[in-house]
């Protein structure tokens, strides 16, 4: 058997067999193993002893009245109870309707979703502004070279060309 | 279910059936059903919450605030677990949670002055001597000790394991880790006990 102390897996092994827990061919098993291990003895004995002391924790006395009080909260309707139950019958008949209405309305808005709005003409200023002079000079350029372009076509050229 | 298979579970199986039968019928109405239950799990309830908490006072509050939940929650309940996984679940939440409010702190002088008046259910007419009283005061003393220095998700783990003789399987679902989980945690749990109370031996 490997050691349970070496075998995290095993952890519970240790536990089990000082609690008396383990079943007979196990709980053999591990005596055996015991025998040569006296790293598990040592914990096995602690463990033992851990378990014996803890058995003298015996808990305080259980009140008398115990059970009368807990009917007696079981019996005391919650005051949001009493205040909704004269709305109950309104309430079983209303919420299949409201979800109803809370669809349609959902489905309403939907379906009037205002188109994609223009972009604002704020934009636009702000991009001109934000052009640089090299950007100008370009196409300023560029205009200068399509006017020249334009003179060497002549007049009766044919479009299709 | 078949029959051969009913046995292959052994008691588990009878045992998860009883009880969840037991909640089936308070949803369905019986409240004998529910008096069953209670009878059956109010000790064991008690006993883990006052370990716990370590304030009986506060534990019999908590534990009526357990059986009031499992009363009221009696319409959604489903036997998809075993019964005590689910109660023990209900009874470890409201204790974690009544122990990181500070609650049993502010309660547990004047409760636990004045248990000296209250009825409490006699179980033995044995009287040990004084000075017997005295050595098992101090050994109780030094154990509750020793288990409220554990932190509370070990505490809870060591109780289940130690008093409810709960299985690894089930501690893991009542509190949400794996069943691997928990036996590292106990393991650490014991840890410190061991090096708390060797002396005992």
């Amino acid at each position: 058997m490997n050691c349970p102390m070496e075998t995290g897996g095993n952890a519970g092994l240790l536990l089990d067999f000082a609690a008396g827990k383990l079943k007979a061919d196990a709980r053999a098993q591990m005596e055996r193993h015991i025998e040569d291990c006296p790293a598990c003895g040592e914990f096995a004995g602690a463990q033992q002893t851990v378990w014996q002391a803890m058995d003298n924790w015996e808990p305080a006395e259980v009140s008398l009245d115990f059970d009368r009080r807990l009917y007696a909260r079981i019996e005391q309707v919650p005051w949001w109870t009493r205040l909704l139950r004269p709305l109950n019958p309104l309430f079983r008949h209303s919420v299949p309707v409201g979800a109803a209405a809370c669809v349609v309305i959902m489905a309403g808005l939907l379906m009037n979703r205002p188109a994609a709005a223009p972009a604002s003409p704020v934009s636009q200023s702000a991009q001109v502004e934000a052009l640089q002079p090299e950007q100008l000079e370009h196409a300023l350029d560029d205009m200068e070279m399509l006017r020249e372009f334009n003179h060497l076509v002549p007049d009766n050229a044919d479009p299709k060309m | 279910m078949d029959e051969r298979v009913k046995d292959d579970m052994g008691g588990l199986a009878a045992t998860l059936d009883f009880d969840a039968e037991l909640m089936l019928r308070v949803k369905d109405g019986d409240g004998a059903s529910f008096a069953i239950l209670l009878e059956k799990h109010r000790l064991p309830v008690i006993h883990f919450l006052y370990r716990m908490v370590q304030n009986q006072g506060v534990a019999e509050e908590l534990a009526q605030e357990v059986f009031l939940r499992v009363y009221r929650s009696r319409g959604s309940y489903e036997p998809t677990a075993k019964f005590t996984t689910w109660l023990f679940r209900i009874a470890t939440h409201l204790a974690l949670n009544s122990l990181r409010d500070g609650k049993h702190r502010r309660l547990e002088e004047r409760l636990d002055d004045d248990s000296a008046d209250t009825p409490v259910r006699q179980v033995s007419d044995q009287r040990p001597s004084v000075e017997q009283k005295m050595v098992h005061r101090a050994r109780m003393e030094e154990i509750r000790r020793a288990v409220a220095t554990l932190p509370e998700k070990q505490r809870a783990a060591v109780l289940m394991h130690k008093y409810e003789e709960m299985e690894y399987s089930q501690i893991a679902k009542v509190l949400n880790c794996s069943e691997s989980a928990i036996k590292s945690l106990l393991f650490r749990a014991y840890e410190t006990l061991r090096a708390r109370l060797a002396h005992m031996a």
